[in-house]
């Protein structure tokens, strides 16, 4: 009983330091192990399924030079969703329904949150390939299809990925709502930190959050830049290589996922 | 036990004659908490912008930190916010809100100026321009439409963001939505839905329609 | 710019003119009365209650915004955004005087909330007939009538975050009554207790007594039968300066109203703006209106 209390409520005057060093603190069913698990198997999930659903829609439509007004409207849309709104409307119509808090409502609500993101850094992506690149495949042969999958994807990719890392971070920095929706995850930190008036749960718990957060960034970035195409990579090399332009590659990393957003403007 | 109905449907539509008042202010709140932090993000991020431009190895610096000031949970922020003597005060909104913007509009901004080929830099000061005319002459409107850009990302994330300050009663149609999920009523909760979508993409046509106005040359180029 | 500034002075004397007429002549002047709301029904409705009323008496009244619950209130209070509260004398100690022992005899709880006020400059008034107490609602067909009976039963708790750390909630469920819960979760305070509670996700709520779902969802309330619930009267709570400024008059007239207010008529405006979903104004004008206070 006193174990389930431990991760219930702690008394107000313990400090952030006692928190995170009390073993009782990690472990257990409420414990930070078990609400990270929760947490990052929810956020990898709703990533992968707006990854399937926005992607290759995309792609086919940025290819087809299709639905470029129409997709810009809807995707706008969709990031003036508020997702706290949709998630709390469709908690109650997952209770009626006998599906539970959890996952439906907060992974329906996410994956709306991230899919217009994804769609539209795919689309500006796509869109942007090289045309001589395009038109040369093209005089080589390769049908359309061909075109999509081994010219523009690979050389696409980068920004791509780019939209999903930053896609990903804003998952992880919007789950904690499912805590205050009947849900786990790390989010249970904030929301008792908030209803306990406890300072030290609700700072610990936006420190944990943020820490995932930017340790998201962090991997997804290191992943991004080991996956590069060889092509694309050497493309890169070929480019830095020439003067003039050296100082302009290095810092195109920290300015690409403004890069994305950037593109963005472009297609609407 | 049934979920929509007759006295609690989706949406009744008296409601907005009803309450019109409330609607009104909420509106108001919501375009005030939107636009008052996206005006002060966007100084900050001018400036921030500008001393990385000038001390090229600040940027890094300052991107980490405003991406880090990025991944704070909103809710936390103004839960943390709520509990110090700002209480429910309009700053405890105000300062999140304004943290939020800063990662958007710095990147957009430094992508601005980054945008100014070497050569049109070199040909302005081969003709004679003083650094301070080259920046208002020939950089800031090659960055415009990259400012523009940030400034319609910002906008629209915040219209959001600031929905989610109805837990702490400052959010503008937020607190509508918050009232909605309350009382499980569904109309307050599908007018601040709706309104705040619309407020978003009538903002983001507006800035749109800023930028073109701005940037004239960039139409008569492209047609 | 000499003009200008008369057009300011003007338009402050006019300010200042229109502030007089409006007010009864009877009232000195005085502090406007910030009141508002805990961001649920009941208390809307009841911040609206004391609001309108004292409004009709000729007293400046400003209803903020309902946001945040006790504790926002009651820091609030302390530090002069707000000069009036409403709120339930057992939370109030629970949140003023956590280590004092809790009661169900509201005068005892009186007793302690008065001194806890006291020291933030504050007074509480008489406490209203009408009581909104905690609820241990389990569904209609649990096998059990006092919360003693649930003891070995295994059930699923669902609460609000503050509950698990109270003794005169899940610790004392715990420690005074034994319960075993199979498991807990934790659910935001109001109307998506009783939705949880029908979709059999939990199998126990604490809740409170005047909530109109309890009837509507068909679910029973379990008796305290060892009485760890605290007495939760009503009682509005003023800052001192309201008191210096209006003295007594004020003070007899909210508690003559404070007197009106009972069990029943909690439950009538909660199923009017929680089933009905009217507007909490509406429904604390009408009440005023039927008491003929209005």
């Amino acid at each position: 009983m006193s174990l389930v209390l431990g991760q219930r409520a702690i008394p107000r005057d313990t400090t952030l330091w006692e928190w995170f060093t009390d073993p009782v603190t990690w472990t257990g069913s409420g414990g930070i192990l078990v609400s990270l698990g929760d947490t990052v198997a929810l956020c990898a999930a709703v990533i992968v399924a707006s990854a399937i659903l926005a992607v290759p829609v995309s792609a086919y439509l940025a290819h087809r030079r299709l639905a470029q007004v129409t997709s810009a409207w809807l995707v706008n849309i969709g990031r003036a969703l508020p997702t706290f709104a949709v998630a709390a409307l469709l908690v109650p119509i997952s209770l009626r329904g006998g599906y539970g808090f959890e996952p439906w409502p907060i992974f329906i609500a996410l994956t709306l949150l991230t899919v217009p993101p994804m769609f539209l850094s795919t689309y500006v992506a796509v869109k942007e390939v090289d045309e001589a690149a395009v038109n040369a495949a093209r005089a080589m042969g390769f049908t359309e299809r061909a075109v999509l999958l081994s010219v523009e994807l690979p050389l696409a990719s980068t920004v791509i990925f780019t939209g999903l890392r930053v896609a990903a971070v804003q998952v992880v920095a919007t789950e904690p709502i499912r805590a205050f929706l009947g849900g786990d995850g790390l989010g249970r930190y904030i929301r008792d930190g908030i209803g306990q008036n406890n300072a030290t749960l609700t700072v610990g718990g936006t420190f944990l959050i943020a820490a995932l957060a930017g340790l998201t960034g962090i991997t997804l970035t290191a992943i991004e830049r080991l996956a590069k195409p060889y092509g694309v990579r050497r493309l890169r090399a070929d480019r830095s290589s020439r003067p003039g332009e050296t100082d302009e590659v290095d810092v195109t990393d920290v300015a690409e996922p403004a890069g994305s957003h950037a593109a963005a403007g472009r297609l609407r | 036990m049934i979920l929509v109905t007759q006295r609690n449907p989706v949406l009744r539509w008296s409601y907005f004659g009803e309450q019109w008042d409330r609607i009104q202010a909420a509106i108001g709140e919501h375009l005030f908490l939107t636009l008052t932090p996206v005006a002060i993000g966007f100084i900050l991020s001018a400036v921030l912008a500008g001393i990385g431009l000038r001390y090229r190895w600040t940027v890094g610096p300052i991107t980490l930190f405003a991406a880090f000031l990025y991944t704070i949970p909103s809710v936390a922020f103004f839960g943390i916010l709520r509990t110090t003597p700002l209480g429910l005060s309009i700053y405890t909104v105000l300062i999140p809100l304004t943290a939020f913007t800063i990662l958007i509009l710095v990147t957009n901004i430094l992508d601005g100026f980054r945008a100014v080929p070497a050569p049109v830099r070199e040909a302005a000061d081969a003709m004679g321009l003083s650094p301070v005319r080259r920046l208002f002459t020939v950089e800031v409107p090659v960055a415009v439409p990259y400012m523009i850009n940030g400034l319609r990302i910002a906008t629209v994330t915040l219209v959001g963001l600031v929905a989610v300050a109805g837990i702490v009663g400052r959010g503008g149609l937020g607190n509508l939505i918050m009232e909605g999920i309350r009382r499980q009523f569904w109309t307050p909760l599908t007018i601040g839905a709706l309104l705040s979508i619309v407020l978003a993409i009538t903002l983001d046509l507006l800035f749109f329609l800023l930028g073109r106005w701005l940037t004239p040359w960039a139409r008569t180029a492209r047609s | 710019m000499p003009s200008l500034l008369a057009a300011m002075l003007l338009l402050a004397a006019c300010g200042n003119g229109e502030d007089t007429a409006t007010g009864n002549g009877d009232i000195p002047d005085g502090p406007t009365i910030e009141i508002r709301g805990q961001d649920f029904s009941e208390a809307i409705t009841l911040a609206e209650v004391y609001a309108q009323y004292l409004e009709s008496l000729g007293y400046p009244v400003d209803i903020q915004t309902p946001a945040g619950f006790r504790v926002e209130a009651i820091s609030d209070l302390e530090a002069g955004t707000l000069n009036m509260i409403v709120d339930y004398i057992g939370g109030s100690q629970a949140q003023l005087a956590p280590d004092s022992e809790p009661s169900s005899d509201p005068d005892e709880v009186m007793e302690v909330i008065r001194d806890a006020y006291a020291d933030i400059d504050a007074t509480v008034l008489d406490y209203t007939p009408a009581v909104d107490g905690d609820a241990f609602v389990v569904r209609g067909d649990l096998e059990a009538e006092t919360i003693s009976d649930v003891a070995d039963m295994g059930l699923v708790l669902g609460a609000s975050a503050q509950c698990f750390e109270r003794p005169q909630c899940f610790i004392g469920f715990t420690e005074v009554y034994g319960i075993e819960f199979a498991d807990t979760q934790t659910i935001e305070f109001g109307p998506i207790l009783g939705e949880a509670l029908a979709a059999e996700e939990v199998d126990a709520v604490v809740w409170n007594d005047t909530a109109p779902q309890i009837e509507e969802f068909g679910f029973k309330v379990l008796e305290d039968d060892l009485g760890i619930f605290p007495a939760q009267n009503i009682a509005p709570i003023l800052a001192n300066e309201l008191i210096e400024a209006y003295g007594d008059d004020l003070v007899d007239a909210i508690n003559e109203l404070s007197a009106m207010i009972t069990t029943d008529d909690l439950l009538a405006w909660n199923f009017e703006t929680d089933i009905e979903f009217r507007e909490s104004d509406d429904v604390a004008r009408e009440w005023l209106e039927e008491q003929g206070l209005l």
